[in-house]
């Protein structure tokens, strides 16, 4: 690759552009995020997203930066982020998938970057969210008889039920004396 | 294990060997965290733990007498640090190194740390600290070889303080 011209970024307007061009409505948002593409999508065709992403030598996204997700109790939803990178143009993709919290399921991206089934692993055990077609869907940093999922909202904290924080809490007022 | 199990250990005898089992000490690093870290630096030429006598680092827990747990055990964890433990022989120790180790630390009230590793193992010497400095840890061991020197040596050669119990995570 030594000789091949020294391909350039893409612009995120154009990124966005080509997107909305080729999805239409499923592409929600398509917007400017710290200087990184980020761009929502609706589940239905985010693996066919992914994989134009991945094939397309213009995106030429070829590296998966991570697999992870949000919650959103107050909206009821669940948010599967996807941050793509290309080595060879230099910019970054981020895909939002958001999904309803009570019937989270996302089709699996693990067959198209291998690098995604572990992250998925662990997305699924920290928020329950399951990658449908996912090969092997088991805990991977939790213990076995864990219950629950911990990076959800309304996780009940033991040793915080039994003895408050002690420190501030984002947003309040501290009192000046 | 012979003698000492059958007959009153004379005073003289018991001295000379605890004198013996608290100057050499074989070390197992069990080393999780950035506890680990000052672990290492204690075993350097500038700190130096090898005038104590204790001996980094033992090729397994079967060579060790001294267990020192540094950094944040959690509960996946924790089975694999149990079963460390009991492959260890008798008599042994554990330095519980560290905030984490010794009560979860700033991880107190997290879904995954083990909020002290006394829970699963018998601890003998705390060091406190976020991490503790070098010197913290060999005041441990001090304390430690104090304690050795005191002991009861058919009490801790039975085995009986240190049997193996129940798995961490049932």
């Amino acid at each position: 690759m030594a000789n091949s011209p020294a391909r350039l970024p893409l612009p995120i307007p154009e990124i966005s552009e080509r997107l909305r061009a080729q999805f239409g409505e499923d592409v929600t948002e398509a917007v400017d995020r710290h200087e990184h593409a980020e761009v929502r999508v609706a589940p239905k065709r985010y693996r066919e997203m992914v994989q134009t992403l991945r094939d397309d030598e213009e995106f030429g996204l070829d590296y998966l930066d991570f697999v992870s997700a949000t919650d959103y109790p107050e909206r009821g939803e669940l948010e599967v982020v996807v941050h793509l990178y290309s080595t060879a143009h230099n910019h970054h993709v981020r895909l939002k998938v958001s999904i309803p919290r009570d019937d989270p399921r996302c089709p699996t991206i693990s067959d198209l970057y291998p690098g995604a089934s572990w992250h998925e692993r662990e997305t699924w055990e920290l928020f329950g969210i399951v990658f449908e077609g996912h090969p092997h869907l088991v805990k991977l940093v939790l213990p076995e008889p864990f219950e629950g999922y911990p990076l959800r909202k309304d996780f009940v904290l033991m040793s915080r039920e039994a003895k408050v924080w002690p420190g501030d809490v984002e947003g309040e007022e501290v009192e000046e004396e | 294990m012979g003698v000492i199990d059958k007959v009153p250990v004379p005073k003289p005898m018991k001295f000379i060997l605890n004198w013996g089992r608290r100057y050499s000490l074989w070390v197992m690093n069990f080393g999780l965290a950035c506890c680990a870290i000052e672990f290492i630096a204690v075993s350097d030429p500038k700190h130096d733990f090898i005038r104590f006598g204790v001996i980094p680092f033992a090729h397994g827990p079967r060579q060790a007498d001294l267990l020192v747990v540094a950094g944040t055990v959690t509960d996946k964890m924790a089975p694999a640090l149990k079963r460390v433990y009991d492959q260890m022989p008798d008599p042994k120790y554990v330095i519980s190194f560290g905030s984490c180790s010794n009560c979860g630390g700033p991880y107190w009230d997290s879904y995954s740390v083990t909020k002290g590793v006394d829970q699963f193992i018998p601890v003998d010497v705390y060091v406190p600290g976020c991490p503790p400095r070098p010197e913290a840890l060999l005041h441990g061991i001090v304390r430690l070889q104090e304690k050795i020197a005191g002991e009861d040596i058919r009490e801790k050669w039975s085995g009986e303080l240190t049997r193996p119990t129940a798995p961490a995570n049932p």
